[in-house]
């Protein structure tokens, strides 16, 4: 019984000093293709992301400081905007969107996170997802992007011919019941 | 006695202290230059807010039609709040009500929207405190915390507030809004922050198009014009019962 | 010396084919859970029944039932902890694992159901000591730890003189973690229908009678899948047990209708919850299923296996039964209109101030539910063949 327990400890003493040689030889295997992976990376000539220029001489801060900076800004900067009301600071969001949204050939606002655009290209690089323009908008607010919705209603809107034309209104889906009672009212109470 | 080895240990251990102490010092100078380049980037913007005003809206509901949405419409168009296809999953930032009274069948008509609370049950309950109330007495939710639990929406007295059930694509920039998150009305603080004089969207479309049932003001302003008229001729909660003391008043109710 | 547990235990080795079978049906139910809970994180809440008005939909239903059941199923261990039950001990461990299982089922339920259940990270690191919510989360996740700390001490031989005290901090714990869910409702000042501080000792007494009908289905299961029966005096045990809580949800569902019906201004909610459109879910599913039958089913007598048989199909009509009741406290509330203006009847309104509202689930949420049962199922089926928490029926049968 102990002879048969002594030889497999030493079976299993050689086969130690087997396996400290087998995992030194994996771990330089492994450090070989990372350093290659650092190194070939480099010599494929990846130029990295391509980030459209925006509008305007230069940013609010310098493109090093933003580049390392510009998520801790944010966070900071939004917190104190919902929470305290400070605003017109200088990290704003809709800010950063009015100067680096691109337009496309018939003028319209590009979506600043999609493929190649100011966001996406450089986080797409980096392999971050981001969140913010599942509620932030990504254009411009401008006449063009509103497309379908009006300014505000003034005295001349809440006449018959405002009514006349529910369907053009994007709101028209609202309010099917109040709809059709304001289209009522206007037509019998005609001034 | 010491041997070699050891000294070479100590030497080694001291070393790697002395780096992890560069490198914490170093992020904390990193970080604390970050923050004072934000200061200073920030200085020209505007002040925080504080309890000093309490903002607030009286509704004459008297002025209200029931055939009469400029309200909702103008807080729709502010905001880009565009329909579904389906009312009920819909966003009613404000909604026009048509009541009858029980007794003596007199209708009236008005708008309901957030109510700003003192006592806001939907801040009591927030489990991320997503749900708050600003120093100015307008309640908020911040939706970069709100996880989408809808107790909020359970909470309320009022039905307030809405859930995004659908991926939006078209916000605008005042108003930012997603899906998986609740939303409300906010008195329009993008506009009300922004300059002096400026009214709630709600308001400015009611008044534009001649009915001025809607009038927005400082509630801790005795001499306001909002202030006045409560004086004056009295105001109620809706669920006065529920003593919230509400920012939002009501006469002809 | 005399407090270390001399029962035998061991993994669980089931002896027959329906042990895997059970596995496959319930690793596929899971899997349809997931897939519904990735299409509805993925187009939004639009594709389920749920809306503006009534927000919380069966999602919540399955997951309070099975954080309800969780606490109640931890009571097995209680009973030989806690009231020095000896004949209970050799079922506390199983009892455990259950208890943590159910409520982890109960949890991902409730967390896929969010509108962001990315922002898991942002519920556990922020904090509103206001919020009953919050402070459930911290009960659940303590819950957990305890579960751990408790097992341990049973467990391990030289810790066993800690058991009862950590037993009783564990009893403790879940009272106070079901009161808490209890007062997610009851807090709420805004509806007629849930405003009641009766809320918490309903939720307990629930609690009670839905855990100890899934405690029935893990011991049966259990001794099933080693070839013998629970013993005679443990199916009447608990099935006295079952009877008594059942009576204690009768109790308090009675005395919380009766109370609203007598105040005038809980008439038109009392009204919709007894007579209105979704009354026969109170009245088919919680009293004539989920109340009378097992109660009929309890009393019965007869030979050892009608006796088992009686017991299982109790638990199992409890179990349906506790659920119409949630379904009636929670989507049943929901349903009515909130009376803004309680002198006045609303003619017209865009968002259901005027009339009820008729919840239709869609397949995603049915999905979504049973996908968290049977992931609770299926974590515990697979714990018990990990560790030795399964009593050995020699240990039982003494």
């Amino acid at each position: 019984m102990r002879d048969s327990f002594a030889s497999v400890r030493s079976v299993n003493a050689t086969g130690s000093a087997l396996k400290g040689r087998l995992s030194k030889a994996i771990t330089a295997v492994l450090f070989a293709i990372t350093a290659l992976l650092f190194v070939t990376s480099s010599l494929a000539g990846d130029p990295g992301p391509v980030i459209p220029k925006g509008q305007g001489d230069e940013c609010v801060a310098d493109t090093a400081f933003m580049r390392r900076n510009h998520m801790d800004l944010m966070v900071h900067q939004r917190d104190d905007t919902v929470l305290e009301g400070i605003r017109g600071a200088a990290f704003s969001l809709s800010e950063c969107v009015d100067c680096h949204a691109q337009k496309d050939e018939q003028g319209k606002a590009i979506r600043v996170d999609d493929k190649g655009q100011f966001c996406q290209s450089c986080h797409s690089y980096a392999a971050v997802k981001i969140d913010c323009f599942s509620c932030h908008a990504a254009v411009p607010d401008s006449s063009d992007n509103t497309a379908g919705l009006r300014p505000l209603p003034n005295k001349d809107s809440v006449t018959a011919g405002h009514s006349a034309e529910p369907d053009a209104s994007p709101v028209a889906g609202l309010g099917h019941s109040l709809a059709d009672q304001i289209k009522g009212h206007l037509q019998t109470d005609a001034q | 006695m010491p041997s070699n080895s050891d000294h070479f240990n100590s030497g080694q251990a001291r070393r790697r202290f002395l780096k992890q102490l560069g490198l914490l010092g170093t992020a904390a100078v990193t970080s604390s230059y970050t923050l004072l380049e934000v200061r200073k980037a920030n200085a020209a913007a505007s002040p925080a807010v504080t309890n000093t005003k309490r903002w607030g809206l009286l509704i004459a509901t008297d002025k209200c039609s029931s055939g009469c949405d400029d309200c909702v419409r103008g807080c729709n168009e502010e905001h880009g709040l565009t329909s579904s296809g389906r009312d009920e999953i819909d966003a009613q930032w404000i909604r026009k009500i048509d009541l009858q009274d029980k007794l003596s069948g007199r209708k009236s008509s008005l708008p309901v929207m957030c109510q700003h609370c003192e006592s806001a049950p939907c801040v009591d309950v927030c489990p991320t405190g997503a749900s708050f109330k600003r120093a100015d007495g307008v309640v908020l939710v911040n939706s970069h915390t709100c996880i989408g639990c809808r107790y909020c929406m359970m909470a309320c007295p009022y039905k307030a507030r809405s859930f995004i059930h659908e991926t939006l694509t078209n916000q605008l920039a005042v108003a930012p809004r997603g899906k998986g998150t609740v939303e409300s009305c906010t008195l329009c603080v993008h506009r009300i922050d922004a300059e002096e004089d400026q009214q709630p969207a709600c308001a400015v479309a009611c008044s534009d198009a001649g009915h001025g049932a809607i009038l927005f003001g400082d509630l801790n302003d005795a001499g306001s014009e909002i202030s006045q008229k409560i004086a004056a001729q009295g105001a109620t909660q809706i669920r006065s019962d529920l003593e919230l003391n509400t920012g939002v008043r009501y006469t002809g109710i | 010396m005399s407090t270390i547990d001399t029962n035998r235990y061991n993994t669980l080795k089931p002896a027959s084919t329906s042990y895997w079978l059970t596995l496959a049906v319930l690793l596929v139910l899971v899997a349809l859970g997931g897939y519904s809970a990735f299409n509805m994180e993925h187009a939004g809440h639009q594709i389920s029944g749920m809306n503006n008005q009534i927000v919380w939909g069966l999602p919540h239903v399955f997951a309070i039932t099975l954080i309800v059941a969780a606490s109640g199923a931890l009571n097995g261990a209680s009973m030989s902890s806690v009231f020095g039950l000896k004949r209970c001990k050799p079922f506390a461990r199983l009892s455990v694992v259950l208890a943590m299982t159910l409520l982890v089922g109960g949890l991902i339920v409730l967390v896929l159901d969010l509108g962001r259940p990315d922002r898991l990270v942002v519920a556990m690191t922020h904090f509103n000591f206001k919020s009953i919510f919050s402070w459930n989360i911290i009960l659940y996740n303590g819950f957990i730890a305890i579960g751990i700390v408790y097992l341990w001490v049973m467990m391990e031989p030289r810790l066993n003189r800690y058991t009862a005290k950590v037993g009783a901090f564990a009893f403790l714990w879940r009272f106070i973690l079901t009161t808490g869910t209890g007062s997610i409702f009851g807090f709420l000042v805004g509806r007629n229908a849930l405003d009641s501080a009766l809320l918490a000792p309903l939720f307990i007494a629930l609690a009670l009678s839905i855990g100890t009908a899934a405690q029935v289905f893990i011991f049966s299961a259990t001794a099933r899948w080693q070839n013998s029966d629970l013993p005679e005096s443990m199916v009447f045990a608990q099935g006295r047990l079952l009877l008594w809580f059942v009576l204690a949800v009768l109790y308090f569902a009675v005395v919380h209708h009766v109370t609203n019906l007598y105040l005038a201004e809980h008439q038109v909610v009392e009204r919709y919850a007894l007579a209105g459109p979704m009354s026969p879910v109170f009245w088919v599913g919680f009293v004539l299923i989920g109340t009378i039958a097992p109660i009929v089913l309890l009393f019965r007598g007869g030979s050892e296996n009608k006796r088992c048989r009686n017991l299982i199909f109790a638990s199992a009509v409890t179990i349906l039964g506790g659920m119409a009741l949630i379904y009636t406290i929670v989507i049943g509330a929901q349903s009515t209109p909130q009376r803004l203006f309680p002198d006045k009847t609303v003619i017209a309104s865009r968002f259901g101030d005027a009339g009820f509202e008729l919840y239709q689930p869609t397949a995603w949420e049915l999905g979504l539910g049973i996908g968290g049962v049977a992931m609770a199922v299926l974590m515990c089926l697979i714990l018990l063949r990990v560790l030795p928490f399964t009593p050995e029926p020699e240990s039982v049968a003494s």
